[in-house]
């Protein structure tokens, strides 16, 4: 498929079919482990003071809540999912820490289109695309979740 | 009393404040409304109870929603489920007649808002779809207006005789209360709003000289 196939304007009827082949379907896996310096050197940078994320010697060292927003999958976006007509942005990040990131634990990060949704602005209509990423320890335990959200804004039709 | 009629909070996808941040600015900055209604984007957010929080405050606190149409946005009040039951809230395309009817045999009513705004304002859409039916009301100051979008809200409910209301359109903190609605009678719920709104006993107010 090439990408003139798969890119047109954005009709209602596209979203819809994107949020049911891709809405929840697990589509990239990536195992990460980290160094306690690598937890305090990000902490450092966000300009965290607080000993528990910038001291590796402290009992509860751990990742900063922030840091699975630095994490990325192999793969953006599922193989296959359609390319909307429009200036793409990065419309924002959340993450909902759950369980402490200890330094030299393999994580096991899954992403998800978590959901797909358009709205209409003073700009004109946008289509988002909320990506999540899971992350989970050797026994499966969910840990936190990171969210970017991509906008794509529709081009005018010419 | 004067409510806002128009914010939104961090239950809409692009709202930046929490209600209870709404609350306390509204206290130490001594903004002069008496609450506000909570009018979250292409949803109605049934979950939440505010009670204790325009307790603590003294504020009033009230849901509705703000939903998309072919002719803009659009807010509804007095909002229930057999309104939501009736549409795909997160569509960006309902009808606007159909929101209309739907909202006032629900017991609500529908105010087309920001009108004059590009795109998402009714004045944009009339040129292709015609003057709609069942208007009675727009929104005429918008916190969030640029330019000229407030006039040509102001021109066209004067032509075709709507009543106006106003409303922050609020999604930060600093905004809430740019914009209001002052009315004759005390608002305690949903239902005493939609009366208001149907007596057409009511003002639209702007405090955005004053904000800036």
């Amino acid at each position: 498929m090439t990408r003139q196939d798969t890119e047109h304007n954005i009709e209602e009827a596209d979203i819809q079919a994107a949020r049911n082949q891709f809405m929840n379907v697990v589509y990239d896996e990536k195992t990460f482990s980290f160094t306690a310096d690598q937890f305090a050197e990000f902490s450092r940078a966000c300009g965290e003071t607080a000993p528990r994320y910038t001291d590796p010697t402290h009992p509860e060292f751990q990742a900063p809540p922030t840091f699975p927003t630095s994490l990325h999958p192999n793969k953006r976006m599922p193989d296959g999912y359609p390319r909307f007509n429009g200036l793409g942005m990065d419309a924002g990040k959340a993450v909902a820490p759950i369980r402490p990131i200890r330094a030299g634990e393999t994580i096991t990060a899954r992403t998800h289109v978590h959901d797909i949704y358009s709205k209409s602005g003073r700009s004109g209509r946008m289509v988002f695309s909320l990506i999540r990423m899971e992350l989970f320890d050797h026994q499966e335990t969910l840990l936190a979740t990171a969210d970017t959200s991509i906008v794509i804004r529709e081009k005018p039709a010419s | 009393m004067i409510l806002d009629l128009h914010a939104h909070s961090i239950k809409s996808d692009d709202g930046r404040a929490k209600v209870q941040n709404y609350c306390q600015w509204i206290r130490t900055r001594k903004i002069p409304i008496d609450g506000f209604v909570l009018t979250e984007h292409r949803q109605f957010d049934f979950e939440s109870d505010y009670s204790a929080l325009a307790a603590e405050f003294g504020v009033v606190i009230l849901k509705g929603s703000e939903v998309e149409t072919e002719y803009g946005h659009v807010l509804v009040f007095g909002v229930n489920e057999s309104f939501t039951e009736a549409f795909d809230m997160a569509s960006i395309r309902l009808p606007l007649r159909d929101v209309i009817q739907t909202a006032d045999r629900a017991g609500g009513i529908a105010v087309p808002c920001h009108p004059g705004r590009p795109r998402v304002g009714m004045a944009a859409h009339i040129g292709t779809y015609g003057i709609p039916e069942g208007v009675r009301i727009v929104e005429t100051f918008n916190g969030g207006s640029r330019e000229n979008e407030d006039a040509i809200a102001q021109q066209m409910a004067r032509e075709h005789g709507y009543r106006g209301i106003g409303g922050s359109d609020a999604h930060i903190v600093s905004h809430i209360g740019r914009c209001a609605t002052r009315f004759n009678t005390a608002i305690h719920n949903e239902q005493e709003l939609v009366a208001a709104l149907k007596s057409g006993e009511f003002e639209a107010i702007t405090f955005k000289e004053q904000a800036a």
